[in-house]
């Protein structure tokens, strides 16, 4: 918001998709700056998640490049790419439900030195106290905000430059997610930068500093969280051409 | 009835049992029925025989039975070397049929097709080196020791026994309380978020085939000290090993131990009330009660 | 051409033809609904024993030989097959892909161990003898009887495969393959997919049953080292050369790789010495291992490849769920 930051992540004319002859996203140019939190938009099909995956390695790319700070990641191996500050959370299943939460956060921590493991696990059971309350618990038991606490948890504990997050308010009550997004907008307050995929767009423009919309695989629209909840090109391309008075209902 | 049948029941199942728990770990994060793992078992023993040799010609003293049992000091380090060399022979099938087809993304079923092809050719091979005439690790004979109880069994019975018991703690604690065991179990569990969460999935799938080949090779030493050594011998019980495999529940290390004893003491009792030569047909019935009554297995998530 | 030669080529044929038959039966299964059948040595056998004791004379030292027709044995040959695949499916083909392929496993397994070991019913390892053949009555003119017999296998394989091609071809055989492209979308049809999974495999099943039985009559004794897994095996690569889903593939896989099998019998024998010709023949099933594996790497569509029929249409309907239910991946 304030004079030219360095990007933190960014995507050129980046192709992605499934199969070959089958692009999801179609050539989007993207960019975020560092300490900055984006939501990406858009309606169902838009190939929002297809995006991020892609950027996160779980999607084929076809053509085009991401960039993590300044650093070409495009052709970095999936479970590479933690390693060097990107970390994702899933949609769903982005916990191991069979194992411990304990074991949960040890397996994250497995990617950092020797020394910087236990220290790091302490850190995250210091943020969030409901997990460490019952390290021992299987992670299938937790309620649905806790699993997004621990998948949170399992992607913070590198130390992540980027943090970017799957719709985390899928499935979770008004209450709960409005618990989870604070959470997000505090560890985003201690610098990290986060991506945020939601169809959960009154609560997520109140956190974010930016969003961004994408239609039919393409960027379409841009700009500051707080004039887009009142956009007309809002209502239009992502609530499909309703008054803009009601556009703010997701 | 006979005291000594379950002395036989243990020593099978634990033999099925280490054979069962590669199959476990092969399925459980390859995610295929893998045909060629008997002949993981038939390879590592005849590994190890022809290693055992090979020391035994070098120096005769390494051919001195220890203690009570029925082999020298060759045999151990030929197991040593007979393990490493049976997990490089999966590496190497890994590295020449499954990668390549994994990498295609090829289903399942061709996985497992695959497994049946490279089964048959480790097999004939096997047979076209060795031939098929029966070998053993020793020709002594070992006397049966009194353990109470009316029960008897052999030194070698007794240490394979105690190996096995081992092996499968240790297993157990790999996987539970260490990295390359988090990372196992969380492959097995969800492969995409293990690569999210920085894990390489090539790395836990070398291991994998290391470790299952590993035991194997050590199943198949078992059963060559206490049996005999023939190309068929893994081959044969495969349908043993895939019983405990879904009987333990795929996935469980101490569910495949467990079920490999309940099928070699069931395969022991099928012996006695109806003939030995009826013996594969008891796991073929166990397999068709887990898959009737509780597909999921013992020890198993329901799917 | 000597009158020897074409007997023998006659003869050659035919067994290759009651392969045909065994491989049309695997591709209702795996071509065309992608069930993976590991014991197919023993639903062949199911089908060899039934046949042999309809239709063989009463024998005083085991159960049976009820001297029935021919024809009577094998009807009750492929409805006997069938009728225990259908159970091995009934009990395997809602669980995973697999357990199917490790139920058929340990099927041959068990119907090994039952020839072998229930004397007073299948001879044990001795297995059963004067099996009627086909025209037996012209056993001492060697042309007349290997042709009249290739004609009886040409007939069998001819109006199987019509059949075949023309169950296909109905709105049952399309169902089939549109269950195995995308059971999503199969089911979003309305049908239940498993009903038709079952009724496949048995019907596959019934054909190997009924190969089971013309191979007997055609060699006239049945033992159970025929149908040992080598036999599953060599049906495998059958199909998989010829091209799985295509019945003509069917066919032709199964006569070129008999004739390959038969002629490397002779290469391969010619490299080794008289007292190493067991090592000859396990060097030969190692070849053949190998082969098919390599055909699994370089050409998993086999030879004719598959006849695509409704595929392209669900193809365009799901894309993204292809590798997964397809037996091989699309060519990039």
């Amino acid at each position: 918001m304030t004079g030219p930051q360095p990007s933190a992540l960014s995507t050129r004319a980046l192709v992605a998709g499934y199969e070959p002859d089958l692009p999801i996203v179609r050539g989007v140019d993207f960019s975020i700056r560092s300490g900055e939190l984006v939501i990406v938009l858009g309606p169902n099909g838009a190939g929002k998640s297809t995006f991020v995956k892609a950027i996160a390695g779980l999607v084929p790319i076809h053509s085009g490049a991401t960039m993590l700070g300044g650093f070409d990641i495009t052709a970095v191996p999936t479970h590479e790419k933690i390693r060097h500050g990107l970390a994702f959370v899933p949609q769903t299943e982005n916990i191991f439900a069979t194992m411990s939460i304990h074991d949960n956060l040890l397996l994250a921590a497995n990617v950092l030195p020797k020394e910087k493991r236990s220290r790091r696990v302490a850190d995250l059971y210091a943020m969030f106290p409901d997990l460490a309350a019952r390290p021992s618990l299987r992670a299938g038991q937790l309620s649905g905000g806790q699993r997004q606490m621990l998948a949170v948890a399992r992607a913070l504990i590198v130390e992540p430059s980027v943090l970017i997050l799957d719709e985390p308010s899928a499935g979770l009550s008004p209450k709960i997610v409005q618990e989870v997004f604070a959470q997000l907008k505090a560890i985003n307050d201690t610098g990290v930068t986060i991506i945020l995929v939601e169809q959960n767009v009154k609560a997520a423009l109140a956190i974010a500093d930016r969003a961004a919309i994408l239609v039919e695989g393409q960027l379409r629209h841009e700009g500051p969280a707080a004039t887009l909840a009142e956009d007309p090109i809002v209502a239009e391309l992502y609530l499909g051409a309703r008054p803009a008075g009601k556009a703010a209902t997701p | 009835m006979n005291p000594q049948l379950i002395m036989d029941g243990l020593i099978a199942g634990a033999m099925i049992g280490l054979g069962a728990i590669g199959i476990t770990l092969t399925y459980s994060i390859l995610r295929f029925a893998n045909f060629a793992h008997g002949e993981m078992i038939s390879w590592g023993a005849y590994l190890a025989l022809a290693t055992s040799g090979l020391l035994g010609s070098l120096s005769g003293a390494l051919l001195k039975p220890i203690g009570p049992f029925s082999f020298g000091w060759s045999l151990p380090l030929a197991v040593l070397a007979a393990v490493a060399l049976t997990a490089g022979l999966a590496l190497l099938v890994d590295a020449l049929l499954f990668g390549p087809l994994r990498k295609r993304r090829s289903a399942v079923i061709i996985m497992v097709m695959a497994s049946f092809g490279a089964s048959l050719a480790l097999r004939s091979l096997l047979e076209f080196i060795f031939t098929s005439k029966p070998v053993y690790f020793s020709k002594a004979l070992q006397i049966a020791l009194p353990l109470g109880g009316g029960l008897r069994a052999t030194p070698d019975q007794l240490l394979s026994l105690a190996v096995a018991a081992i092996l499968v703690v240790a297993i157990h604690i790999l996987l539970t309380r260490t990295a390359i065991g988090r990372s196992m179990r969380a492959v097995s569990e969800n492969q995409q978020l293990a690569g999210v969460a920085g894990i390489d999935a090539r790395k836990v799938i070398r291991t994998v085939w290391m470790l299952g080949a590993g035991l194997a090779c050590i199943a198949g030493v078992m059963a060559g000290l206490l049996v005999q050594i023939r190309p068929y011998m893994g081959f044969d019980l495969l349908l043993p090993l895939f019983a405990a495999a879904i009987l333990g529940g795929i996935g469980s290390v101490p569910g495949a131990m467990l079920a490999g004893l309940i099928v070699g003491l069931a395969e022991a009792l099928g012996v006695q009330l109806i003939g030995a030569e009826w013996r594969a047909a008891v796991a073929f019935m166990i397999l068709v009660f887990v898959l009737l009554l509780r597909p999921q297995g013992l020890f198993g998530r329901a799917e | 051409m000597s009158v020897e030669l074409v007997a023998y080529v006659a003869f050659f044929l035919t067994m290759a033809l009651t392969y045909a038959v065994m491989c049309l039966g695997l591709n209702v299964q795996w071509g065309q609904t992608g069930l993976f059948n590991v014991g197919v040595a023993g639903f062949v056998a199911i089908g060899a024993y039934v046949s042999a004791l309809l239709t063989t004379p009463d024998a005083p030292d085991r159960f049976g030989g009820f001297g029935l027709p021919i024809l009577v044995g094998w009807l009750g040959a492929a409805l006997a097959t069938g009728l225990a695949s259908f159970l091995v499916g009934w009990l395997t083909i809602r669980l995973r892909a697999d357990y199917l392929a490790i139920a058929t496993f340990g099927v041959a397994v068990t119907v090994q161990l039952v020839a072998l070991n229930l004397q007073s019913i299948t001879g044990g390892p001795f297995g059963i003898g004067f099996i009627p053949r086909p025209f037996a009555n012209l056993a001492g003119d060697p042309l007349a009887f290997s042709l009249l017999n290739l004609g009886v296998l040409i007939v069998v394989v001819a109006l199987l495969y019509l059949a075949l091609e023309h169950l296909l071809r109905s709105p049952w055989g399309r169902v089939l393959r549109a269950i195995r492209e995308d059971e999503t979308a199969a089911l979003a049809l309305g049908k239940n997919a498993t009903r038709f999974r079952l009724q496949a495999f048995a019907i596959g099943g019934a054909i190997m049953g009924l190969a089971g039985a013309t191979q007997a009559h055609f060699v006239g004794f049945i033992a159970p080292d025929n149908y040992v897994p080598l036999l599953t095996f060599q049906v495998w690569a059958m199909l998989i050369v010829g091209g799985s889903g295509n019945n003509r593939g069917a066919i032709l896989g199964a006569i070129l790789v008999w004739g390959i099998w038969a002629a490397s019998a002779g290469a391969i024998a010619s490299l080794f010495p008289p007292d190493q010709q067991a090592r000859a023949a396990a060097l030969r099933i190692v070849l053949i291992g190998i082969g098919l594996c390599a055909i699994l790497l370089l050409r998993p569509r086999g030879i004719l490849g598959e006849e695509r029929i409704v595929s392209r249409h669900l193809a365009r309907l799901k894309p993204a769920r292809r590798t997964a239910s397809n037996p091989t991946s699309p060519e990039p």
